[in-house]
């Protein structure tokens, strides 16, 4: 491929999968300082809250912007929470857990104003301590910028959890 | 396992020494009793009138293991029934939230008016003859529903003491929260809600009283950049009380000397707003609750918590002798901006709730206490509450004339111990409201 051609559908399809792999690992193997190089300095990291609706509510499921979310969060508060798990006292992950985050499902969704739309599903399993289990499932939406050195960068990422009720203990990973 | 037919709760608890019996965390059998004597006794706190705008509005919660419908009728007034058909005991409401006038079981179709009447049996005629009573099959209402400045309590105990009785001098207190300005506050709309394997005691335990455990279990998050409020001040920041406001109610609160101090106590996104809002607070509340105490932490007895500088608030539902869910609310001024508003809410849902980085971190020290109670050695030996046992403040009036209850310096667990206190009272079958009963 010539470096001045435009990425064909399907090569572009490929690097944001290959993407998502690496991303994957860097979580999976606790590398988070290289995670966090995967977002863009004014990413938006959001994870509406979904609910039970019936009737002419069924749509109105998740929570929008403005109202409580499972995580609204910036460049600055992700690596926060990325710092925090360096201390050696973030108890929730001190012995930390061992998850497998299993991206699939990726589909592109078109490009605006330089962003790639992805979205992709996620199963992620997480073991802690002894017999602890838990499985997430759910959605992301996200917006990607090219980057030369990581492939893409994250500039918008929605997470959109299947869970109402919450049977993980709490949500101290990343997705 | 313990006989708990026989009136004995309260010897589970020893005040005097601060010291409290492990079964009552992991009995199964005291764990039924608690569904009954607390329970379905107590006054439980459903939600906020502000999730309720609209005629028809509802919202699903849980009054112990029951789950509930809450409902705004068309009269304006708000009412909370038992979500379990009257044939079958199916759900008859199966979302979280909504707008209906009428709740139609999925199962064979009764339907139900939102203020709880039988109005439709599918062949009512034909199969039932006629001869089912409709006005005896209404849904369950529970016995009072009042609300304390908006925020929703009911309870299914028709001799229960009314809410203020209930809520005592704790309702005085709660206007730090609910009555800081004109109009009082809302609940933003969305619940966090998630399952912690622990007993649903060890975190009321933790909100009403513990401010022990903030610089182990949250240091790695205040020094990352999830500072809380109050702020530590080094030489007057970290004093403060621990308030016993009677029938097992009670918080934490810094103690700030004068004004200067309130703002010297906020995170520097906030000061904006804690100026603005100041004179107001303090004209309407006065010294004490308008100025002197920062408060933190509190729960109210037997299963809501709050953060107030936080914005913070939430129940634990009992889920089994060791199984929890916890539902967390934000909450906001009716005044505040658009642009405190979202600070708020950023603030509350990094630090509180399921992602928050304070909270995950108290999660699995409840899982292990009641993990440890399971065991047969380790229940045999005594929880331990003594801390400051002979060191409550005698004179809380000689600290300032307008303070009510008990109180003790702010790392002292006064409130745990009336905590269990109520809990032994209420499991032998007294009133909640007992006057001087406190510790």
């Amino acid at each position: 491929m010539s470096l001045d051609m435009p990425m064909t559908e399907i090569e572009t399809w490929y690097s944001v999968s290959q993407f998502y792999t690496r991303e994957a690992r860097h979580l999976d193997d606790l590398e988070f300082d290289k995670w966090i190089g995967c977002m863009e300095k004014d990413v938006r990291y959001w994870m509406p809250i979904v609910s039970n609706r019936i009737g002419r509510d069924i749509g109105t499921e998740l929570t929008r912007l403005g109202e409580l979310a499972h995580f609204e969060d910036d460049f600055e508060s992700l690596s926060n929470r990325v710092k925090r798990l360096a201390t050696g006292r973030a108890w929730a992950e001190t012995p930390p857990g061992r998850t497998n985050h299993m991206v699939s499902n990726v589909e592109l969704l078109g490009e605006k104003d330089g962003l790639t739309k992805a979205r992709s599903q996620f199963l992620i399993y997480r073991s802690h301590l002894e017999t602890d289990q838990e499985i997430f499932s759910g959605t992301r939406i996200d917006r990607l910028r090219p980057d030369p050195d990581t492939g893409w960068k994250i500039a918008e990422r929605t997470i959109i959890l299947d869970h109402a009720v919450l049977t993980q203990k709490s949500l101290g990973i990343f997705f | 396992m313990l006989d708990t037919q026989s009136s004995h709760f309260s010897h589970l608890v020893d005040l005097t020494k601060g010291e409290l019996n492990r079964s009552i965390f992991s009995d199964p059998a005291i764990y039924e009793r608690e569904l009954k004597q607390i329970f379905a006794r107590c006054w439980l706190f459903l939600g906020h009138v502000t999730q309720l705008p609209n005629e028809n509005d509802f919202f699903t919660a849980y009054m112990g293991e029951d789950p509930v419908i809450v409902t705004r009728h068309s009269d304006g007034k708000i009412g909370a029934f038992l979500n379990m058909c009257r044939h079958r005991g199916n759900r008859v409401c199966r979302a979280d939230s909504g707008n209906q006038r009428t709740f139609t079981c999925p199962f064979h179709g009764w339907t139900f008016g939102n203020t709880g009447e039988l109005k439709v049996v599918p062949g009512y005629k034909q199969v039932y003859h006629e001869e089912l009573d409709m006005e005896a099959h209404g849904l369950i209402p529970v016995a009072r529903i009042d609300d304390y400045k908006g925020m929703i309590f009911a309870t299914f105990d028709k001799n229960a003491p009314s809410l203020d009785e209930y809520l005592g001098d704790m309702a005085w207190y709660l206007d730090m929260a609910v009555d800081r300005r004109d109009n009082g506050i809302e609940f933003l709309p969305g619940v966090h809600k998630w399952r912690i394997k622990c007993n649903w005691k060890f975190p009321v335990d933790n909100f009403i009283g513990d401010s022990y455990h903030g610089p182990v279990s949250h240091g790695s998050a205040w020094e990352s950049g999830f500072e809380g409020m109050p702020r530590r001040k080094k030489g007057y920041g970290y004093e403060g009380f621990q308030v016993n406001a009677g029938n097992g109610h009670g918080f934490g609160a810094r103690w700030a000397e004068n004004e200067e101090q309130v703002y010297e106590m906020v995170l520097p996104e906030f000061l904006g707003y804690e100026k603005e809002r100041f004179p107001e607070t303090h004209a309407r509340l006065g010294d004490l609750r308008g100025m002197h105490l920062s408060p933190m932490h509190c729960s109210i007895f037997p299963n809501f918590s709050m953060l107030w500088q936080s914005g913070n608030m939430r129940v634990w539902h009992p889920r089994g002798v060791s199984n929890t869910e916890g539902w967390s609310w934000c909450f906001v001024d009716k005044k505040a901006s658009q642009e405190h508003r979202d600070l708020v809410r950023i603030h509350d849902l990094q630090r509180h709730g399921t992602s928050g980085t304070w909270e995950q971190d108290d999660v699995d020290n409840w899982v292990q206490s009641t993990m440890s109670s399971r065991g047969y050695v380790g229940r045999q030996v005594k929880q331990n509450l003594s801390m400051g046992v002979n060191h409550e403040i005698d004179d809380p009036k000689s600290i300032h004339p307008d303070f009510r209850g008990r109180i003790a310096g702010f790392q002292n667990e006064i409130n745990q111990r009336n905590l269990y206190a109520q809990w032994g009272r209420m499991m032998d079958g007294e009133s909640p409201v007992v006057p001087g009963a406190n510790a």
